[in-house]
């Protein structure tokens, strides 16, 4: 069964993140890692692969000049190769022009099924993977907490506030995992080693048979209007118990929502 | 070199990640408890593949030396090897957190499997050095004594005496380090041929936990390292066949074959002198910043930044060390003991004064258990101490120079 993973690459969230001043979002010029988020589809992509006994786990990407750092942390986990789509018209370019360019790339893999992240730890519009199905013409399935591939079909214990669906689909289709799913594994030595001789095939934008007003700033149709600092965090109440500090306690935590 | 790789930063964060995910939170437990040091090891060899690479590394080894001399003698090809360094990074990132770890990582695979490998028939290779290099077995290299450290061969009592076709060996060994727990013993003795102890060939043998004769003391309680279990070896008339004579022979250069060992454990610890050296500048530079005191972070304060500008001196220093050591792996070159012994007194020194510098940074907290670096400090010592003391290591580098 081959299997494609979106990857994205974001800048290190240790390091204190900047904003473009122009285009109000994330600069990214800098080294690029895997969002943690993917790792989790990564490593589902590979169990399932692994599970059926054949087939492969194909990386797509999207990111500024050619970065591939975070490519190669997914290829050593033990992806078998990677799609980069990079070009400098891709600048500016939102959500559904991303899943354009995705969608495009993924076509060329001809997967039996696509995994993503719920949504990125950078970007959060968690919009993306239901775009690239919807371009793709395949269902999709999302949140998912536990994924099994049997008979054709993919079966999804898709999470929600009140517990679980138990869902299934026929192949191919795109599905979301949340963290939960699976732990990632850790890359190994050899992984690690391997990973620098798997192949990362470059494509640019006309690679894909897209035109150039179809992504980047020009074909965006999301503009970020403004960018605000988020409120910093108050200091606690404090309350002195005079006989009635349960009743108060109770009460904030109501306020709240929380009981 | 002058910069880790990608490769080789995708590694140390990865080891990084076990570090803090399996021993950063269980480090009281390691340290002070009960808690033997080889499961988490031994998971660590399992998680990043190590066993299954010393598996079959030894098995490609053990090939070539089947197929005879010409097979062996071919190097390895030097230089561009994506894996240079990947066996020191383990070193530097355990030691962030527990340098005890490495010591008994380090006796078992450095020490106790090379000395194996490096001397022993194919014969006893397979009979004991790969489950030592895949951590399934954990071994100990037994020299000192308790009258016989720095002079370690001129004052060693154990012995061996010749008995048909067997050998009864005796002695007393202490400072072992996997000693209480040790499944393989390389024991490192002189025959007595009744001759005068100073004329008297070395040899060593290898031993298996519970041989009758054979005693396995519990752990001493030192200063630091407490995650690494270090005891005493009582032998009493332990009978052994030639089988167990490492090389078969008692020809072999046994003093040859441990002073090369002695090189091999000294390049060792610049590594481990880097990753004490990273955490304790890494929190120090943390805790400067967040510590006010007279209304200031004390970071701003000048005498504390000189302790700061020292830490990160020492670190680049060593960490060059670390790079020629990679490099010349690369290159398939060794080093000299001299030059490893140069390398091990500077890494060592720098070390202890980086972690006695950290513990005066965090003042009253860092001598405190909690803030961590207290117990980097009490590691450190024994840097200047074991794989031969820094007055050992003076004396080697002067004699060198002078002769």
């Amino acid at each position: 069964m081959n299997v494609v993973v979106c990857v994205k690459q974001i800048p290190d969230p240790a390091q204190p993140g900047q904003l473009d001043p122009g285009s109000k979002t994330l600069k990214r010029e800098g080294k690029l890692i895997l969002d943690d988020s993917d790792a989790y589809g990564v490593e589902m992509a590979l169990l399932l692969a692994e599970k059926a006994g054949g087939g492969e786990v194909t990386l797509v990407s999207m990111a500024p000049n050619g970065e591939t750092s975070g490519l190669r942390t997914a290829l050593a986990m033990g992806a078998a190769k990677a799609i980069l789509v990079s070009d400098d018209s891709l600048a500016g370019t939102d959500a559904l022009g991303t899943a354009k360019v995705l969608a495009a790339a993924i076509k060329r893999a001809e997967p039996d099924l696509i995994v993503a992240a719920t949504e990125s730890t950078d970007g959060y519009t968690g919009t993306l993977p239901v775009q690239v199905a919807e371009i793709l013409g395949l269902p999709s399935v999302t949140f998912a907490k536990s994924v099994d591939v049997a008979d054709g079909k993919v079966k999804v214990n898709r999470q929600t506030e009140a517990g679980y669906d138990e869902v299934e689909c026929p192949l191919p289709a795109l599905i979301t995992v949340t963290a939960g799913v699976v732990e990632p594994r850790y890359p190994s030595f050899k992984g690690i080693m391997a990973a620098r001789s798997k192949p990362v095939e470059q494509l640019t934008v006309a690679d894909l048979g897209l035109s150039a007003d179809q992504v980047g700033a020009a074909g965006a149709r999301q503009e970020v209007v403004d960018v605000t600092a988020a409120e910093e965090r108050k200091a606690g109440e404090v309350i002195t118990d005079e006989g009635d500090a349960h009743e108060r306690v109770v009460a904030f935590l109501d306020q709240l929502k929380l009981i | 070199m002058f910069e880790w790789t990608e490769e080789q930063n995708m590694l140390r964060e990865a080891v990084r990640k076990f570090v803090e995910t399996e021993i950063a939170p269980n480090i009281n437990e390691l340290e002070h408890g009960d808690t033997p040091p080889y499961d988490t090891l031994r998971k660590m060899y399992k998680t990043f593949g190590m066993d299954a690479m010393a598996r079959a590394g030894f098995e490609a080894r053990i090939k070539r030396e089947k197929e005879g001399p010409a097979a062996t003698s071919e190097r390895r090809s030097g230089g561009g090897d994506a894996g240079a360094g990947f066996m020191l990074i383990p070193i530097i990132e355990l030691c962030r957190y527990c340098p005890g770890m490495v010591t008994a990582m380090g006796v078992s695979v450095g020490l106790a499997a090379s000395a194996i490998m490096s001397k022993g028939t194919i014969a006893q290779k397979e009979r004991w050095g790969v489950d030592l290099l895949t951590l399934d077995k954990i071994g100990s290299w037994a020299i000192t004594e308790p009258g016989s450290g720095s002079d370690a061969f001129g004052s060693m009592k154990s012995t061996a005496r010749r008995d048909g076709d067997e050998y009864v060996l005796n002695g007393s060994k202490t400072f072992i380090t996997n000693g209480p727990y040790a499944d393989t013993i390389v024991f490192i003795c002189k025959l007595d041929e009744g001759n005068d102890p100073k004329d008297r060939k070395v040899l060593t043998f290898v031993l298996d936990s519970g041989m009758p004769g054979l005693e396995q003391s519990k752990p001493l309680r030192k200063m630091g390292l407490h995650s690494s279990p270090t005891g005493e070896l009582f032998l009493s008339d332990v009978r052994v066949g030639r089988d167990r004579l490492l090389g078969e022979t008692e020809e072999q250069p046994s003093r040859e074959g441990a002073k090369e060992t002695f090189s091999m454990e000294r390049t060792g610890v610049a590594a481990m002198a880097l990753g004490i050296v990273e955490r304790c500048l890494q929190e120090s530079v943390a805790y400067a910043k967040d510590r006010v005191q007279f209304g200031h972070p004390i970071g701003e304060f000048q005498l504390i930044q000189m302790k700061l500008a020292k830490m990160e001196v020492a670190r680049l220093n060593i960490q060059n060390l670390v790079f020629r050591q990679i490099e010349m792996g690369a290159a398939g070159k060794g080093m000299s003991l001299a030059e490893a012994s140069a390398c091990k007194l500077y890494a060592a020194q720098a070390c202890m004064e980086v972690a006695l510098e950290a513990v005066q940074l965090f003042g009253g907290n860092g001598y405190m258990a909690e803030f961590g670096v207290e117990q980097l400090c009490r590691d450190a010592k024994v840097l200047q101490i074991y794989a031969g003391t820094d007055e050992i290591q003076i004396s080697q580098i002067a004699r060198s120079l002078l002769s």
